[in-house]
Order: C-alpha cells, then structure tokens, then sequence
C-alpha cells in the first residue's frame, strides 16, 4: 500500500467523519422531538509520537540518524452497531520509526483490521485479536506501542460463555509482524470456571477458580534446510493448569505450564537436529491483606520458556550497522514473561532493569543457562492516623525483596547439554531490596523517601561487569493553593561497577491540571571514563484538556532499557526533541 | 511535508467527534467476577468516576490516595462513585489486592489485564479518569498532578 493511496482512505474516513458530526448536530435538535434514530457509534484515538534527533557535540555517542526527522503516528479507528464492530488501525512510521523500533515497522499502512460480533453468550471476532491466557505464560497477543510491540493474532477466535460460571476460547491465527505475519500458525483453546456458586463458597467467604489453556505452535521444519534428522516435531504443543483460591483475607493462586520438546537455538540463533529439550515453568502466588495491611509471595521457576511463532528469528543490520535479529525488537513472542521485580520510579533505579531469563543459552563456558527461579515479597503498611508513627495524616511503608537465579544443576558447553534441579538456586542474576516511605504532612506537604539496593550480574546477563548499587532518593512536593504545587527529588545512587556513582535531580512545577513543567538532570559524574562523565539534562512541559494531551521533551536520552510493566526495549543515546500527542474520540 | 498535512487533518476530525458512549466491556473484578462497565454501572443520575491506574504508576497512586481522603465525605454529599481500573498486566497484577488494602482504599477495583477497556477508550497514559453520568462520558482528565482532586470534586458536583 503506498502513502498516497493511505492518505486518500483517511481523506474518505474523514468526509464520513465529518458528516457524521453534522447528523450528530442534526440529531441533536431532533432530541427534542423524541425520534432519535441510532445510527451506531464511532470511537477511536490518535496516538503520535515525533522525534528530531541532533548533533550534540556534548554527548560523544549520540546517535544523529539519516532521517533526523522521524515518528511513530497511530489511527485507531471503530464503528459499533448494535452488536456489530469493526475496527482498524493505520500505522505511519514517517520517515521511519523512532529509533530502535522494529525495522518492520515501516511506511504508512494498515497495522490491525477486524469485525467482532458480540452478544451475551457469544463473542466472535475476525481478524485481528488480542488475548491472555492465564499470567500469559503460555500465551499474550497484545500491544504495547511505547515498546514496539503488536503481537495480535491474525485469525479468528470465539470466546462462549454460557453462563456467568465458565466462559471458553477457541482461537487461531498468525502472530502479526511488522506489517506481515510470521510463519508459524497457532492454535489455542482456554476454559476458565467459576466454581465458588457451585461449592457454595460464597457463604463461607471462599472462592475459587481453576483453569486450563492449551497452545498449539505449528511450523513447518521444512523452513530450515540444515535439518536432516530433527529430534523434534513441526508441532510444538503447550499446556497450562491454574486455581486460584481466596479464603477471607487469605489467597493463594498456582500455574502449571509445559511445553513439548522443541528446538533450542544455538548462540547464533540456529536450529539443529540434536538440539531439543522441552520446557516448564510454575508459579506460586499467595498473600494475606486486610485493612492497611498488605503482603503478598510470588515464586516462580522457568526452563526453557522461549516461544515463538518463528522458531528462527529474522536477522536485520541496524543503523549503526551492527546485525540485530526480531528478538531484540521484542517481535514473534508468543509468551509473556515479564521480570517478577518492583518497578521503581525514580530515574536512577531504571539503570540496572532485570528482565526475566526464560529461556536457554549457551553463550561461552562461562555463560550457561537454562531459565530462571526465584521470588519476591511484598509488604504494605499504613500507621494509622493520630498514632506516633502515623502523624496527622497517616504514614505508608512499602517492602520490596526480589531475588533472581540461574537453574542449578549440571551444564556441559560441548556438547551443549544441561540437567537442572528444580528446586534450589544456581548463580544470582539480580535482587532488589527497596523500602519506600510516604508520607502527607499537612494539606501543603507531601514527603517521599526510599532506600533501594540493586545487585546486578551483567557477566551473566548480556555482557559488563557485576554491578553493585546502593540508590537513596527523596522527594518533596508543595501546594501553593489548589492548582499550583511544585515537586522537587533528588536522587544519588552509589554503585561498584561499570559507570559506577550517579546523581540526578527533577523538579517540576504544575500551574494548574492542565499545564506541567519539569527539569531533570542525572550525572554519572563517577565514571572511570571522562566521556562517560555527561549530564544527561531534560527539559520539557506536557498541555492536557479533556482527552487531548500534548508532552515536549528536549534533552539527551541515556542509552539502555526503556521499560514499560517489565518489559524492556534498548534504546540508543541520543539528542534530541520529542513531541507527544494523543487524543481519543 | 505530505505527512504532515495529513496529521494535521487527521487530528483536526477529532474536534468535530467526542467519544461520550461507554464502551459495552466486561472485565473481572478482584473476585473474578465478570463486570460489564456499560450496564452494571447504570444506575440513574448517579455520577461514577472510572480511574485508571497501576500498582507502579506513581502519580496514579497520587491521584488515588488524595481522592480516598475526601472520598468519605464526597460520597455522603454526592451521589457518586469511584471504580479503579488496574490496568497492571501478570507481572504486577498480584500487587494490586494487598496495595488496596496496604492503603486502605475504599474504592471499588476491576482488572483490565490485557487491557481491553483501556484500548477501547484509547487511553495511552495513565492516570485517566472519565466521569459518566447515565452512561455517557462527560468529563475526562488524562493525567493528574497534585490538586486536581478538587478539580473532580467542581466537575461532579456540576453534574
């Protein structure tokens, strides 16, 4: 599809926009004689998100890409009747996308089209389609555009819900990329029952659910000619069985996953005969949380999780010439493991980001792994108003603590082979201890402080030093009047490893909920490397009325993760404007 | 330049069309139970408030704690009501339950996992709140800074 032949279909979608507003006008006077006549409904939103990258003589590693001008623009568009929807989205990455996006986001075309009936019992879709099946360990078709992520189905599904004490999904599709799809087909099929009505749990303060997914992963092996002998099948099959259970102030929740035996890639991303095993992973989850009181367990352990819908990915050469493969991009996941660890606001907490290891890899003798085991607490207090601790408003306590290992066991580099032991821990990816404190003074003050230490193995992860890091930040926040406040933190983060002592600083003024201004700062002034030792300074205000909010941003970006809910995209340095806007209708 | 010109024209359609309909969705809440935004929140000239919000948003949290202040005399004043919509996927979603009761919210929670009702209102940041009255969208505040509760308050009472 070229751009002129999209700009004309927005040109048409536009003429029926625009007379749609007029009949609405037109209606509107006939509210009055009582005769409104439905004529369904038109929903959407509009996403754009533009950047203009510069030279920055400041920052020795800035990127200045070819096309300094580049965004990311996204039209959603619906029309409902009755039980009817049809919906699109055009995507425009003008010209190109945003750094570091998928190369496979590219032009201006159509990115999701469907039409979905839906009444009580039924709901029918064709084309394209989001889903989770349970934590989406198995399964999670769904969009994340800070990310680059779209991973809809492009296919059909059903969801039947005969009652409001089971509901069933049978779907199929190809996994979208880019603008195309992948080569794999998958099946999926979900029950979920309610079983607390039939149990008569309700009575005693009890609930329960369980749940079983199945997803089926069809590739033809005949896609990769280096295979002879495979020791494993074009079909790849995974299951899933859950219950989650709550007994008053009580709960406890558990998943099961397997998948069957399926190629490993090697180092450089390659099936081979003889390299297959099969994967699992389990979760357990349970808390206790009444009033002002809060804690929550959540362990998990993964081997061999990687799934695709392509079992290869597709190697690509970004702008700097380096070779980079859909992997990176985050494309052809058919799973969700998000990293089960707390995801800390402040700026320098976001540096050392563990992301979760589902999958194999035997990088050199050193680098060994099969998956990942560990866990994480949650604790939640609130000191009651009027008591020593609490003061006048009361005072809120968080604990975090997430460990993170390797699967022990036994791991042999040639021939590549691992015998892993499920319970127990191999060596330490990352942990995080945090506690964070809150606190309203009075109607003027509101105080912030937390402690976060961080260990971070990058010999393990990705390449770099083992990083250490002790992180103190504290923040303030003042109400003039009802509108106006003003909040200021300051940061410092103390690290062995790697660029090593950071300090960083914000401070941003709102005039009123509609217009922000802020300024931030963070200096890694304690680099071993005097490049290193930048300012990465940001300055920049966001406009929001109604549904409509536009954000500029002017400054340096630091390279590294960009993270949103656990999951991450690597980000180049770079200089530059951003220019957010987004509305919906 | 094309490009532009067409952004431009496309951002200009939204003026002439506000959405003002509730989407007809379902969504848990934290017992699991099905929830149809659209017909269970239906009672007449009562004013509900769905606000949009993650266990590691820190502003949404903000926006939450400072409304749960008020949120006792609000409710006996006006006929009003509060739903928190998480939008926290699996890895946060088991944080939700305890960081309610940790803080002592009074609100209603419902669970939007993958998102569903967030992309069917096309919310791309939280905090977002829309306030509905006989199931129509009157007012929406995309973002929240320190003080706009009372905004919230103007805006419901006006209704």
């Amino acid at each position: 599809m070229n751009f002129k032949a999209v700009l004309l279909g927005l040109f048409c979608i536009q003429l029926s926009f625009v007379s749609f507003a007029q009949n609405d006008t037109i209606e509107l006077q006939k509210v009055d004689e009582n005769k409104k006549k439905y004529k369904g409904r038109f929903y959407g939103g509009i996403e754009s998100n533009i950047q203009y990258y510069l030279e920055d003589s400041g920052l020795e590693s800035a990127i200045v890409p070819e096309d300094q001008f580049r965004s990311n623009n996204y039209l959603y568009a619906n029309y409902n009747y009755n039980r009817w929807t049809a919906g699109m989205q055009v995507e425009a990455y003008e010209q190109n996308a945003l750094l570091n996006y998928n190369p496979k986001f590219e032009g201006t075309n159509l990115g999701i089209y469907f039409l979905n009936y839906k009444d009580e019992k039924w709901d029918i879709t064709l084309g394209h389609f989001y889903e989770q099946f349970g934590n989406g360990l198995i399964l999670r078709a769904w969009e994340d555009r800070a990310l680059g992520i779209n991973s809809a189905l492009r296919g059909g599904r059903v969801k039947f819900a005969p009652n409001y004490n089971m509901e069933f999904t049978a779907l199929y599709g190809r996994q979208r990329s880019g603008f195309g799809v992948t080569a794999g087909d998958i099946f999926g099929f979900d029950a979920d029952f309610f079983l607390a009505e039939y149990l008569n749990l309700y009575e005693k303060n009890q609930d329960l659910t369980i749940g079983f997914s199945y997803v089926g992963r069809y590739e033809s092996l005949s896609n990769y000619p280096q295979l002879q002998n495979p020791e494993f099948d074009d079909l790849t099959n995974a299951f899933s069985f859950r219950a989650d259970y709550m007994c008053g102030a009580f709960y406890a929740v558990a998943e099961a996953n397997y998948k069957s035996k399926d190629g490993i890639l090697d180092v450089q991303n390659l099936l081979s005969d003889q390299s297959a095993r099969t994967g699992n992973a389990v979760t357990v989850n349970f808390g206790y949380s009444k009033s002002r009181l809060g804690l929550d367990v959540n362990l998990r352990r993964m081997e061999n999780m990687g799934f695709y819908s392509q079992r290869e990915p597709e190697v690509f050469t970004n702008f700097e010439g380096e070779p980079q493969n859909s992997f990176d991009y985050l494309d052809t996941f058919i799973n969700f493991t998000p990293a089960l660890t707390k995801q800390h606001h402040s700026l320098l907490a976001n540096i050392y980001v563990f992301q979760a290891q589902h999958s194999v890899l035997f990088e050199d003798p050193q680098v060994m792994r099969a998956g990942e085991t560990g866990g994480q607490i949650d604790f939640f207090y609130k000191f009651k108003k009027g008591t020593f601790l609490g003061g006048k408003h009361g005072t809120h306590i968080f604990l975090n603590y997430s460990n993170w290992y390797n699967l022990p066991g036994r791991y042999t580099f040639n021939p590549p082979d691992f015998d892993v032991d499920f319970f127990g821990r191999g060596n330490r990816y990352f942990s995080d201890y945090s506690i964070e404190i809150k606190k309203k003074l009075d109607e003027t003050w509101h105080l912030g402080f937390n402690y976060i230490n961080q260990y971070y193995d990058q010999r393990l992860l990705g390449g770099g030093d083992l990083v250490r890091a002790d992180i103190v930040t504290a923040e303030a926040t003042y109400s003039f009047d009802r509108k106006r406040s003003l909040r200021f933190e300051l940061e410092k983060m103390w690290a062995v490893g790697d660029r090593q002592d950071w300090f960083g600083g914000s401070i941003e003024y709102n005039f009123n909920e509609n217009l922000s201004v802020y300024f931030w700062d963070i200096w890694n002034y304690g680099s071993d490397k005097p490049e290193e030792r930048v300012h990465y300074v940001n300055v920049g205000g966001a406009y929001r009325v109604g549904a409509y909010r536009v954000a500029v941003n002017y400054g340096r970006q630091r390279g590294g993760l960009v993270c949103v809910g656990g999951v991450c995209r690597f980000v180049p340095e770079s200089s530059g404007l951003t220019i957010n806007f987004n509305t919906s209708f | 330049m094309k490009f532009l010109v067409a952004l431009i024209f496309i951002f200009s359609i939204t003026f002439a069309h506000a959405q003002d309909e509730l989407p007809s969705i379902t969504i848990k809440n934290l017992k699991n139970k099905p929830i149809n935004i659209k017909n269970q929140f239906a009672e007449k000239d009562k004013v509900y408030v769905f606000s949009f919000w993650a266990t590691w948003c820190a502003p949404c949290i903000s926006e939450l704690e400072a409304i749960s202040e008020y949120y006792e005399d609000w409710s006996e004043e006006l006929n009003m009501e509060l739903i928190a919509i998480s939008t926290d996927d699996s890895r946060t979603q088991r944080r939700v339950r305890p960081m309610l009761n940790g803080k002592d919210w009074p609100y209603e929670v419902l669970l939007d996992g993958n998102q569903e009702l967030k992309r069917a209102l096309s919310i791309v940041n939280i905090p977002y709140s829309i306030v509905v009255k006989n199931q129509k969208i009157e007012h929406i505040f995309n973002g929240y800074t320190q003080g706009a509760e009372h905004e919230l308050y103007e805006v419901i009472k006006g209704l």
